[in-house]
This record gives C-alpha cells, structure tokens and sequence, in this order.
C-alpha cells in the first residue's frame, strides 16, 4: 500500500516536473491560431516559393500546429509590404515578415520610403544562397579567367537600377579592375540573361538556383564560361567556396590573383556587407521587435526541427537549390551588419557609383 | 510519325484531359469577375501544385491559365470593363454592339475568334518552336526599339478625328508614363515622394478608369439599363458566321498575335491594340462604323489576344524567361512539377512541350466553346436597369482596380485616370491614344539608352531592323492612305469655349514635369523635357485650331476644312450631366474610407437601389450579402485583405476586413 502511494506520488511528481519542463521549454502554444506570414512580393516570386514551401513544415513544427497562410503584399520592390508588417506588428508570433535581398537593400541603402527597421526585429532564420558570374565562351574559353575580361576595352552587364541590389556588380567590377566594365541599366535579372544569350552583354550573373538550372547546361555543353562565385562566409569569418561547384574561385579569391594581395582592409569590411545582404540574408524570416523571448524560442526551435527532418533533408535541395540555414542568435548580427552599412562601406559604394558615373548616392 | 502518336496518347489519356477540363473550368468560373483571371486562379493552385502527380498538375496549371482572355470578354463586351490589359480593345467594338442589344453576336463572334485564333496559335507554335531560338536571339535592344516605334506608329490609326489632337493624346499618355523613377539613375520624376507614384499606376487601372468609368458614369445618366430601350437581338449564330466571312482577318490577328506574344521588348500587353489598328488600317469596306459598334473590331483583338498566349509560351519553354505576367507563375509550376526549361524542350522533351502546347489549345477550345453557350444567356445583363446594375459595376470596378496588385492607392488612380476618361471621351480626344502612350513610354526610354549603349547607330545595318523599318514605313504608308471621315463637332460657342479650357489644362502637364525634373542628370531629365517640349507644342496647335474654328462658327463662316485644323470639337453629351453623375463614384470613395471595402459595398448597393427602388428589398439585401460572401470566400482562397475602413480602429472586426 505504502509502496503503491509512494509509487504514484513518484509518478506525480515526475509527471508534474515533466509539465513543469514543457512549459519552461515552450510556453508559447499557437493551437487553433493562424499564422500569417507576410510576403512583400508577388505570388510568382522567389520569396513566396522558398516560404511556401516552409509552410506545412511550420505547421508541423510551430507548438499547437496552427494554420499557417501566407500574405501577400507586392509594391515598390518589397517596401509597401514591410512598411505595412513594420505599422502593424503584433508581437504574440502570429504575425511574421518574409524578406529577401531586394528588402533588405532598401533599407541598406537608405531609401527614403523605407519605414520598416530589420536590424530592430527578432530574426527567425536566414536562407543563404550564393551568386555567380560567368560568360560566353566567345569571350573567354578558359575558365575563371578574369584576366581577359580585365584586357578587354568594354565589358557590358546589366544593371536593373543604381538604387538596387545591382549596385553591388559596379562595386565587383570596379575592385577587380575591369576599366572597361559599364552597366546597361533597365535590366532585370531575366531580361539581363535574354540579352548575355543574345551576345548584348558580356557578362552575365545568377543566384544559386537559376545558376545550376540555366548556367550549368550551358558551362557542360562549352557555350558559357565559369568565371567565379561570390563565396560562402563561415560563422568564423573564413570565405568558403560552394559545395555544389568546387572548382569555381570566390571572389576574394580572383580579388588576390588580380592584385597580387589578399582581400583585406576597407575592402574586406565591404565584401563582407555586400555578402551578408546578397548571400547570407538572400531570404530571412523575422518577428517583430517586442516578441517575447518564448516564442521567438518556439520559432526558432521549429526551425531547427525542421532541419532535422527526413522529408526535408530528402526534398530541400530540389525545392530551394542548395542554400544555408542559419538559425537563431548569429542571425541578428548577419542582419544588423547587412541592413545597417558602416560609413566605411557606404563611403566605397559612393566612390564606386561616383566613378561609374552614375549619379545616384547612398545618404 | 511516333511523336505524333504519344502526344496524342498523352493529350486524350482520360486523366490527363479530366485535370485540364477541370483546370479550364476553375479558370473560367474565377475569370468572369473582371480583375480575376487565370493568373488568380493559377496563384490559388500554385501550392497545391506539388501535391498532384506532376503529368496531372501540368495539365490542370495550363486549363487554368487558357481560358483567362476568353472569359475576360464577358466584362467587356456586356458592361464595358477591360478586367484584364488583353480585352481592352474589345471594348471599343464591343460594348456599343451591347448597347444596340447586339451583345450575343459580339460574344459568339469573340468567342468564335478566341477559339480559332488560339488554335491557329498552336498550329503555328508546333512548327514554330523548333527553330525559333535563333529569331528570338536575333531580336536585340534595336530591333525592341524599332518594334516599338512600329507599335506607336501602328497605333496612329487610333487617333480620332483629328490627327493632331489624336497624338497630343498619345503624347500625353507618354508623358505621363514618365512620371516615377527614371530607371538609368534611379532619380524620381513628379512622385512627389509617394511609394505609389515611384511604382507607377498599373495599367490595368488606367484602362479600367479610361474606359470603364466613363460609360458606368453614362449608364448612370441614361437611367436606362446598358441596352436601354434596343430591343435584345438573338443574333448568336449571325456572330459566328460574322468570324467565317472574316477568316482572313482572324487569321493575320491571330499571326500578329503569336509573333508579338513571342518576341522580347513589346510583350503581349498590347497585342489586342496592335491587331485593332491593323483591322482599322486594312479595312477599306465600310471604316466609318468602326468604334461604333463594328464586329471587325471584336473579331481582331479577340483572335489575337489568345493566339499571343501560345507565342508568349515559346520564349517561357525555350529559355525559362517569362514571355508574359502570367507565364511567371506558369515557370514557378514548371519548376515545381520537375520540367526545366531549355532547348531540351525542343530535342529530347519535346513530346512534352507538344503536349503543353496541344493541352493549351485543347483547353482553349473547350473554355471558348462553354463560353459560346453561354453568350445568350449572359446577353440579358444588358437588359437589368441601372439602379440594380451600376452599383454592382462600381463594387467590380473598384474591386478589380485593389486586386491588381492589392493596393488601395488604386482606387485614387481609378477616379483620377475616371474623371480624364469622362473628360476625354466627352471632349473627343482618343483614350487609346492615351493608353498606348503610357504603356510604351518607359520602353521607349530604356531601350532607345540601352540600344545606343550596346550599339550606337550601328542597329539599324542589323537584318533584323531592315525588316522592321521596311514594315514601319508599309505601316505609315496604310496610315497615310486611310481615310478618315469628317465627323459632327459642337457648334455652342459656350461647350467651345470649355474644350478650349480642358485643351489649355492640359498643358500644365508638361508645365510641371518641366518644373519637376529641371536640374536633374540629363540622363534622368532629357526625354522628360524633350516630350514635355513636343507636347506643349502640340496642344498649342490644338488650341489654335480651335480658337480658328470657334471664331468661323461665331462669325457663320465655313470651318477650317485642313485635315491638321479640323474636326476639334467633336462632343459627346454634356460634361455637367456626366460630372454628377461621377460624384457617385465619390461617394462610394468616401464609404470604402469609413467602412472599408466589403461593407462600403454592401451599404452602397443597398443605398443605391433602395433610394431609386423601394420595393425590390429582397433584391438589394441579397445582392449585397451575396457579394458580401463572395467578397469573403475569395479572401479566404486568395489571402486576401481588404482595404480596411476608419471604424476598423474602433470596432472589433476579421482579419480580412480589419487590414492588420
């Protein structure tokens, strides 16, 4: 009998420390609730698909598995939405942005109608991608050879506007010595790749996923030219090339092979700004600024599941190219060091811009 | 010869053709509220996308996007409202053929010409898509440049009755397409700092405020229904055998369609207008009845506008670039179900891209020909009196205007480009005009800087813009050579003396870009001011002119008779009697602002047929909670928010009509 009362008390016990642990763990709990995450791009976009795809992952991983939708909210290159997210947050979970590089160059750059402060939010997670360069083979055959892109008196890429993420190819060009390097402005990424196959232009960039989708065919079969990535910047600093493509040089690597000396100084703290808003930012996932800390924890704990899970590990590389997660606490300083620039790096891109002869400035 | 057999097999494999039906009827249901179309339908599939095998998938996404331009002509022709870029010249034909009770023979005519341009579209295609790699290549910035300037000349045929006047319009539409970042240095042009002004008013807006505004305004005015006291004519196989007597017609709109469809720099927005001005240039039997009511002028746009569909497929399939809008969210499907555009597509795949281009048709058919049996039923909207149908209009119009791109500045656009459409269409000065200017200008500046970039003037030795001047000039000379009517003007000295002042408002336009982009770099400001320049010049002429005419008619003396000086005063009714009417639109404004939008409708439409008719309570109270359900079940599809209203802050309300 006392064996038995002991017996249950134990069992009491136990089972209350184990609530008691529960709740410690994860107070947040979203059952019957849904979760809107709002997407400043169309439904067409990258940023719906690479989110989308999260969606039943979410659902299966938030505490509670509530619903989760997403919201569109297209206009002004990502602004019109984040504004609406940055007037209108609810800081209980339910209520998260979706960004990409376009947002947080917006901010970077300190456009005006940008009213919505990244670096102030509680960030999820970061979805990195990568970005290559490459040309025709009528231009070079040989690979990774900037030496006869350096030579050659005019070299033309596109640039879609001097106020967009396409600023950071003139800062590329300009540090790796190309003097005959000019933008072609008006182009988007698509209309850009139409005319480098047309022979219009030269040279010729993508993110990781239209990279191994368009490029690699074209590199295989000889029409194109690999020329080089711009690298993946390890938690510890080091520059990385991409799993997916090993021979190709990173671009402090072509930076050294041009100038004789490794990337350092005012140049480094660029390249590493430039590379958290292209590559390591590319797609972000945020709360808003006065989120409790438990249920940024439960967020970030069902992204950490997430990453474990065997339908993931199985379909991920197919559904958002090879990428990388960063997850928690790194991710804030890889925002604030991607949304908010140093005078040293805005001073460069000015340089850049003034030298390119453009007239737009970073303020 | 197996080819021909496995693409066969996979076209009519049961499975196969059941998603694509399904798709064609999704497409369609959700497409006949003008604003909706394939492409929202496709957004509301896209998730589900991964979920079906992939064949069954592919099938269903291309059901869904076929029938977007067929069913869009229903808004247009019956009650004048382009819900989609691709149906805005149907109107001009279109809806006066409903307003003389003749809307079963435009629909049967528009839905006869869909299908049979649409399949045409891929007669060509399969042919077509093998070698078209190099021609597409072939077409650089110059020859977009040139295509462009091709369009705007084609375009000429649409300038009313007066020449000047009608390129003064244009001009002014390309004025005001500069307004918003200039693109070469990212400087803004008149935004006045407003996010919505930097993106620019989509064109969908400015076609709905163009010409949807103006005839729901003279609906209003009429107090009649749309088709007024014509009686409803049964002439649905009259439509039909319309298309046949026309075959050669709908044959070049559809070719026109397919090569505009494909080719980079233009885009398949236009295409209807382009296919329109080819039909108006090349008819010399009868022109006089064009833009009155002519089933020619239904018959080419719509025998275009699907056939550019399967063009836009081909630079989609061979270079994963999207040829149009919707072809962005087709490319997202694709990607999904596991086919990667290439040239593989047309060496090993190409099977598969037969079967995509064969489903397309396939749906076509099926979407064009549903819609046939439904052009007599559909015709009686024409007859339901306008207290019960231009309140419902004016929810669809200011409903289609936010879905564009979800953005309630769109309503300020819509009353903005309503009261020019009212005041152009009164005072005869060519909305198309207008239209084609706007949409053109920012290609014109663009790709007349990237083509000078890339090659100087060297473009014009390319073979490529041989070709294309060689058609510009055929063009011009067509232009030239039409002949243009003279047509009744006002002769109240007093309606004079007010065209006289419109004439002299607009030149505050250019006045203001002047002022706006002085200063900044040439690159940012040049077009700007040189357009502002010809413009001024322009309109001055115009005034002239009618200060000429004016003096003749107050003196009694014979009117100018020179074709640069005449015909300045066409009129179309009064502009107090339409203004009143407008006010309703303000009105409506004002309610969407207290009480945001589902319920502003609601409160409008109940208000509106309440105060004129009394006794049909069931009516407006089921009209208005049946929009009001529509309203809610397409937010919970589509995610969609409403432009919430002031009392949003005060009371407790839904996510889809609190707005946060």
């Amino acid at each position: 009998m006392r064996v038995l009362k002991l017996a249950a008390a134990c069992a009491a016990f136990l089972a209350a420390g184990a609530t008691a642990m529960d709740t410690a763990h994860a107070e947040a709990d979203f059952s019957g609730q849904t979760i809107t995450i709002v997407v400043p791009f169309g439904e067409g976009g990258g940023t719906t698909r690479v989110f989308g795809y999260f969606v039943p992952f979410l659902e299966k991983y938030l505490p509670g598995n509530p619903l989760v939708q997403m919201l569109n909210i297209p206009g002004g290159g990502s602004i019109k939405g984040a504004n609406q997210f940055h007037n209108n947050q609810l800081p209980d979970g339910t209520y998260v942005l979706a960004t990409s590089t376009s947002t947080v160059v917006n901010q970077a750059v300190r456009n005006p109608l940008v009213e919505y402060d990244l670096s102030a939010y509680q960030p999820i997670a970061l979805i990195g991608s990568e970005t290559h360069w490459f040309t025709s083979s009528k231009v070079t055959a040989e690979p990774y050879d900037f030496r006869s892109i350096v030579e050659r008196p005019l070299v033309l890429y596109a640039l879609n506007s001097p106020s967009s993420a396409d600023l950071f190819h003139v800062w590329v060009f300009d540090k790796l010595g190309i003097e005959g390097a000019k933008p072609i402005p008006g182009l988007s990424s698509a209309a850009g790749y139409q005319a480098f196959l047309r022979g219009e232009i030269q040279v010729s960039s993508h993110g990781s996923a239209n990279y191994q989708r368009q490029v690699v065919p074209g590199l295989e079969n000889g029409e194109f030219t690999d020329l080089m990535s711009f690298g993946l910047v390890q938690l510890d600093g080091t520059v990385n090339r991409t799993p997916y493509s090993p021979d190709t040089p990173t671009f402090p690597e072509q930076y050294e092979r041009i100038h004789g000396q490794p990337l350092a100084g005012d140049d480094l703290t660029t390249y590493l700004a430039i590379n958290a808003i292209w590559n390591r930012a590319s797609k972000a996932l945020f709360l808003p600024t006065d989120t409790p800390a438990d249920v940024v924890d439960a967020w970030r704990d069902a992204f950490r599941n997430i990453i474990q899970d065997p339908e993931f590990l199985a379909t991920s590389e197919d559904a958002l190219g090879p990428s990388e997660l960063i997850v928690g606490e790194e991710a804030g300083e890889v925002v604030a060091s991607a949304a908010v620039l140093s005078d040293v790096v805005v001073g460069q891109l000015n340089d850049v811009l003034a030298s390119n002869n453009l007239t737009f400035r970073i303020e | 010869m197996d080819l021909f057999v496995s693409v066969l097999g996979s076209l009519f494999d049961p499975s196969h053709f059941l998603f694509l039906i399904a798709g064609t009827l999704l497409g369609l249901t959700v497409g006949i509220l003008p604003g909706l179309g394939g492409t929202t339908a496709l957004a509301i599939l896209l998730p589900f996308v991964s979920s079906f095998d992939p064949t069954h998938a592919l099938a269903l996404m291309v059901g869904v996007l076929a029938p977007t331009t067929t069913s869009d002509t229903f808004p247009a022709v019956l009650i004048g409202i382009p819900g989609t870029a691709g149906s805005q010249a149907t109107v001009l034909d279109g809806y006066p053929m409903a307003k003389q009770g003749m809307a079963s023979r435009a629909l049967s005519a528009a839905f006869l010409s869909s299908l049979v341009g649409g399949v045409w579209g891929a007669i060509v295609l399969t042919f077509a898509i093998v070698f078209a790699k190099p021609i597409i290549l072939a077409v650089g910035f110059g020859e977009q440049f040139l295509l462009i300037i091709l369009a705007l000349v084609m375009v000429g045929a649409l300038t009313g009755a007066n020449v000047v006047k009608g390129i003064a319009a244009c001009g002014l539409g390309l004025l005001i397409g500069a307004v918003g970042l200039a693109q070469i240095t990212a400087d803004p042009r008149l935004t006045f700092n407003t996010l919505y002004l930097v993106e620019g008013v989509p064109l969908v807006v400015v076609g709905m405020g163009l010409f949807a505004i103006p005839e729901i305004v003279a609906l209003l005015q009429s107090r009649t229904s749309i088709a007024g006291d014509m009686a409803l004519k049964n002439q649905w196989f009259q439509g039909m055998r319309d298309v046949v007597r026309n075959w050669f017609l709908v044959f070049r709109c559809a070719s026109i369609g397919v090569i505009v469809g494909a080719l980079p720099g233009l885009g398949g927005t236009v295409v209807d207008w382009i296919a329109y001005s080819h039909m108006r240039q090349t008819t010399t039997r009868d022109p006089d009845n064009i833009g009155k009511g002519d089933i020619r002028g239904v018959i080419a746009p719509e025998s275009a506008n699907n056939a550019k569909e399967g063009g836009a497929l081909i630079p989609t399939i061979l270079f994963g670039i999207p040829g149009s809008g919707n072809k962005v969210l087709l490319l997202g499907g694709f990607i999904l179900v596991g086919i990667e555009p290439g040239i593989e597509m047309v060496t090993t795949n190409l099977d598969l891209t037969y079967v995509i281009i064969w489903s397309l048709a396939l749906a076509n058919i099926v979407g064009a020909g549903l819609c046939l049996f439904l052009a007599r039923p559909m015709a009686r909207i024409t007859t339901v009196p306008y207290y019960i149908l231009a309140p419902v209009l004016v929810s669809l119009v200011f409903f289609a205007s936010y879905q564009v791109n979800r953005d309630w500045y769109n309503f300020a656009g819509l009353i903005v480009f309503g009261l020019l459409g009212v005041l152009m269409k009164t005072y005869g000065w060519s909305r198309p005009a207008l239209l084609i200017g706007f949409f053109l200008s920012s290609k014109i500046e663009l790709l007349s800087y990237q083509t000078s970039a890339v090659y100087g003037f060297s473009f014009l030795w390319r073979t490529g813009s041989i070709i294309l001047i060689v058609i510009t000039a055929a063009t011009l000379w067509f232009l030239v050579r039409q002949k243009i009517g003279s047509e009744e003007q006002t002769e109240d000295p007093g309606q004079q003396r007010n065209q006289m002042m419109l004439t002299a408002g607009f030149l505050l336009l250019p006045l203001a870009m002047t002022v706006g982009v002085y200063g900044l770099d040439p690159r940012a400001s040049f077009y700007p001011l040189a357009l502002s320049f010809v413009l001024a010049v322009l309109l001055l002429w115009v005034v002239f002119s009618q200060y000429l005419t004016r003096r003749a008619t107050i003196a009694g003396a014979p009117l100018p008779s020179s074709l640069l000086v005449r015909d300045v005063f066409t009129q179309e009714g009064r502009l107090g009697d339409q203004i009143r009417e407008f006010l309703n639109l303000l009105i409506f404004l004002g309610m969407i602002i207290v009480l945001g939008f589902p319920i502003a409708m609601v409160a409008f439409i109940v208000g509106f047929i309440s105060l004129r008719s009394p006794r049909h309570t069931l009516l407006y109270l089921g009209l208005g909670l049946g929009l009001l359900a529509i309203t809610w079940v397409l937010a919970d599809l589509l995610t969609l928010q409403y432009p919430a209203g002031l009392i949003s802050a005060y009371i407790d309300m839904p996510w889809w009509l609190s707005g946060h």
